[in-house]
Order: C-alpha cells, then structure tokens, then sequence
C-alpha cells in the first residue's frame, strides 16, 4: 500500500513538474496552431480532403508527443541525476523500482494530457474539414476508428517512453540515453519492414539469410509501426476491436518488462 | 568606445554583404539552372523501402508533401516583367523525374486520390506520352481504393483512347461499375466496348456480377438486363458463325444465312427491338441495324 502511495505521489509531482516546465503551455500553442495549420494544408488539396485533415491531425499528435518523450521527458529524469534531487527521494522509504514507476507514470501522465488536448483539437480542425466539403469525408470513415487510432497513438508514445527509461537507466549521460533512445525509436518504427525485407525478399543485400537474426531483433524492439494506424482512421477502413486490445496489451506488457529491466539496470549505475 | 562602435558596425556591415551577396549569387544560380534540375534531385528518387524506412510513421503526411511537389512542379511558372505585369513561361517537364515523385507518393499512399489524379492528368497525355506507366499507377489505386470507381474508369478511358483496344477497355469500364456508387453509363458503355473487342463473353460474365448486388428496384436495374440480354443474343450469333464457318468452311454473307442452313431456328430476341447485324469483319452488333452499309 505504501508503495503504490510513494508510485502515486512520485508520479503526480512529475506530472506537476512537467506542468511547471510550460510544456503544458506550449503544447496548448501547437495545438492552436496545428488546428489553424490543419485547416490551412486541407485546402491545398482538390481531393480527400478528410483523408489530409485526419492524417494530419493524428501525425500532430505523434509528433507533439515524440517531442515531449525525447526532450521534456528525458530533461525530467536527467534534472533528478545532475540536481541531486534523486538521493532526497532514495533516502526517503522509496526504492528504485517505485522511484521509475513513479516517474515512468508521471511522464505518462504528461503525454495523455498532450493527447488529449491534441486529439481534441485536431478533432475539432477535421470536423470543421468534414462539415465543409462532406464529398471528401472517406466513405467509412468513423470517429470511433478515429479515437481508437488516438489511443494507439498514445500507446506508441508510451512504449517509446518506456524505451527512454530504460535507456536513462544504463547510460552514463542522458545525451547518450536520449540518442538510444532516437534510435531505438527508429528502429522500432522500421522493424516490421526489416523483417517483410528479409523474411520475404531473397535478396536482401548484407541482411541475406540472417532471417533469425532479424526475427530475433524484431522480437527485442518495440514493433511501432503496428501502433501506427493513422491510415486506418483517415481512410475509415477496418480496425477490429480484438486488434485494439491485443495491440494495447502488448503495449502495457512490453513497457512493463521495460521498467522491469529498467529498475535492474538503474540499481547497478553510478549516481554519484 | 566611438571606434569599437564604428569598427562593430563596419565588421557587422561587411558580414551582411559577404551574406548578401553569396545569398543572390546563390538565387541566381538556382535561377539560370535548368528547370530539370529542382525535379531530378530529391527523396522520391530513393528506392521504395529506403523511401518507407524515412518517412517511418509519417508516410501520410509526406505523401500528402509529395503530392504538393508534383503539383507545384507540374503548375504554370509565371516570371515579373520589367514593364510590370507577369508572363507565362513554357516550362520543360522532366517528365520520367515526375513520374518517380509520383510513384512515391503512391509507394507512401496507395490509396490518396490526388495522387491519381494528378498523374492521369498529366502523365498519359502529350508530350509526357506514358501510358503504360500510368495504367500501372492507377492499377495500384484501383487495388487500394475499393470503394472508388474512377481509377478503373481512367484506366478504361486509356485502354480506348489512346492504346485502342476496345475490349479491354470495356472490361475495365466494367469493372469500374462494379464499385460503390459508379455511375450507370458505365455499364452500358463496358458492355459496348467489351462487345466491340470480341470480349462478349466476359462482358455478360461481368454484367452479371453487377447484378448479384444491384436491387431490382435500382434505376438502372431494366437498362443492365436489357444489355445483358442484348449481349447474350451476340453471344449465340456469335457461336453460331462459329459453327457455321466450320461447317461451310466461310463465314455467312447474312444473319438470314444461319437459320436457313438450320444452325439456329430463329435469331435471338434484342431487348433493343432492332435486328441484330453483322458486317464484313464478322462483328455483331445489337444497336446497329445498317452495319454493313456503314463498313462498305
């Protein structure tokens, strides 16, 4: 009990923390102007005009979201090491693996914040779109698929968070952590390429036969690409809810396993 | 503290003219270049998966970019004239450099329409004269725009106007009036041109898929079965002339020919209440009852 209260508490000061760094401010600024921009890019095309608002829209959100993972994230959790704030809360009854939950659920806090005020106002920007050239709107387009593409937009973000946190755990300087992450993020993005190219191309450049090699890789990184469903929604195609909830149990379960390592790595690092 | 100011302001002037002038010289360059050059040169000449690989979880959004670019490319180039006012240049197209800015915009976006669009437009006409790259452009959309009946349907209009095969055509216009939405014409013109380039039977193959899901009540239910009917009548006199030339070694001189020689008892029904006719090639028609005074 005690420790979900120390998680809780940790995790509230982060969000507050984060609050604190404006981010917040400057998220409700880019919402603003993405919706403006939305409404503005929209009109420079003659067709799918729907199809333009909502991938623009929902890429808003994953890029706002990325950079409030990769800098105010990271920023948050290297402000702990270089303030010493972290041995006030160790020397505190806080072990390590609540101290990362904690911070790990704050930073999640954040970022579902940031997708909701996104979300929203993109949202609103597409609905203003759909309304004033309904000729455009995708023959199946639904704001269910909408919103369900939203949550697995969310669920990326929170991977790659994950991935932040792990890195932070291991590297000796959060710059170093904040470019593995970068790239685990690309790689992740890209994993389910890598894996059609070589799996199903014989002729896979230097990647020829190292078809294990790359399955095993595929199952080590976060497979992003199967979060990314902005297509799905801007064209109003088929989004199962049984792929829904397998893509969102396999997001909660790979950044648990994350923190999980995270917290064994963390208590090896040098804090001093 | 007069002289540091002057010597300030005179290193800050000479930076801002060494910047300004590398900055024109620059535009002037870029000015003088040929106009292939700003095409030939960018993401879009990466192969498809180098191309997948960047754009990573924002294939949309740079399709969406790419697209912008072949329109800008492709759109009017106006130049000020000294006296005022604005002329419209003839700009040359480096057209294979488009047809790749197109393609991965299409590689990013199978399924954008603008994308299509922007590349029947332009690509299948003079002087850029790719045809057979367009069709493959619009094949790919019409696989993934289920819902859209226009891919096919520009890719029927190319079958017929410029690479002339009227069958094919038809059987696209065909296919194009299966999907959501299409237009009835389509079906009568698929069932035409189908006809015309000896693909009568996958013409009714085709009209009779499109009326598994058509209700009856649909207004242009009555217009489909009678052409359907109409091509089912070919279709016998069609297999007839077959049988007939077997037999005599020749093709009948006149429809009357084979019910005289006892192949079919009657000819078939037209829906179109006109005799059936066939001219010298041996193509049957069942909406043209003077085909052989025409091809005389």
């Amino acid at each position: 009990m005690q420790a979900l209260r120390n998680i809780w508490f940790l995790a509230l000061a982060t969000c507050t923390e984060g609050v604190r760094h404006r981010a917040l401010w400057a998220i409700v600024c880019l919402a603003v102007l993405l919706t403006m921009a939305n409404l503005g890019v929209t009109t420079l095309y003659s067709w799918d005009l729907g199809k333009v608002s909502v991938e623009f829209g929902l890429s808003a959100v994953a890029f706002t979201g990325l950079l409030l993972v990769f800098f105010l994230g990271m920023k948050i959790l290297a402000d702990d090491l270089e303030r010493s704030r972290i041995f006030m809360l160790l020397s505190r009854p806080v072990s390590i693996w609540q101290y990362l939950t904690g911070k790990f659920l704050g930073l999640a806090m954040i970022l579902l914040l940031a997708t909701i005020i996104l979300g929203i106002s993109a949202a609103l920007s597409m609905q203003y779109v759909l309304w004033q050239y309904p000729v455009y709107v995708p023959p199946d387009f639904s704001w269910l698929t909408y919103l369900m593409a939203l949550v697995c937009q969310y669920m990326s973000l929170v991977v790659v968070l994950a991935v932040s946190v792990l890195c932070f755990s291991f590297a000796s300087q959060p710059f170093v952590a904040l470019l593995l992450a970068v790239s685990s993020y690309l790689v992740g993005q890209n994993m389910e390429l890598l894996r059609r190219v070589v799996v199903e191309n014989p002729y896979a450049g230097a990647l020829t036969g190292q078809k294990n090699l790359v399955i095993a890789l595929s199952w080590l990184f976060p497979n992003l690409s199967l979060f990314d469903k902005k297509y799905v929604a801007a064209y109003g195609m088929a989004f199962s809810s049984q792929e829904f909830l397998l893509l969102c149990l396999y997001g909660v379960s790979y950044s648990v396993l994350l923190i999980f390592l995270a917290t064994l790595l963390f208590k090896r690092k040098e804090l001093a | 503290m007069s002289r540091r100011l002057a010597i300030n302001l005179l290193t800050g002037l000479a930076l801002a003219c060494i910047y300004a002038a590398s900055y024109n010289a620059l535009l002037q360059q870029r000015h003088d270049a040929p106009p292939s050059g700003r095409s030939s040169s960018g993401i879009w000449n990466l192969p498809p998966v180098a191309l997948l690989a960047i754009a990573g979880e924002f294939k949309g959004l740079m399709a969406d970019y790419l697209t912008l670019e072949a329109g800008a490319q492709l759109g009017t180039e106006l130049v000020r004239k000294p006296e005022g006012g604005f002329l419209v240049v003839k700009k040359q197209y480096d057209w294979s450099s488009i047809h790749r800015l197109l393609v991965a915009g299409q590689t990013l976006d199978p399924s954008f329409a603008q994308t299509y669009i922007v590349a029947q437009g332009w690509l299948p006409w003079e002087p850029a004269n790719m045809v057979a790259e367009t069709q493959e452009f619009l094949k790919i959309s019409a696989e993934s725009r289920p819902w859209d009946w226009q891919p096919s349907h520009f890719m029927g209009f190319n079958a017929y106007y410029f690479l002339k095969k009227s069958g094919e055509a038809g059987k696209l216009f065909l296919e194009a009036a299966k999907r959501p939405n299409a237009p009835l014409f389509l079906s009568i013109l698929g069932a035409r041109l189908a006809q015309k380039g000896g693909e009568t039977g996958a013409a009714i193959v085709l009209m009779k898929s499109m009326l598994i899901d058509k209700p009856e009540s649909d207004p242009g239910y009555a217009d489909i079965v009678d052409r359907l009917h109409a091509l089912e009548g070919v279709q016998v006199i069609e297999q007839a002339v077959l049988h007939y030339e077997k037999t005599y070694g020749r093709k009948p001189s006149s429809l009357e020919e084979l019910t005289s020689s006892g192949i079919l008892a009657s000819l078939p029904a037209n829906p179109y209440n006109v005799p059936y006719c066939m001219d010298s090639a041996g193509t049957i028609y069942f909406d043209n009852p003077n085909c052989h005074s025409e091809n005389r």
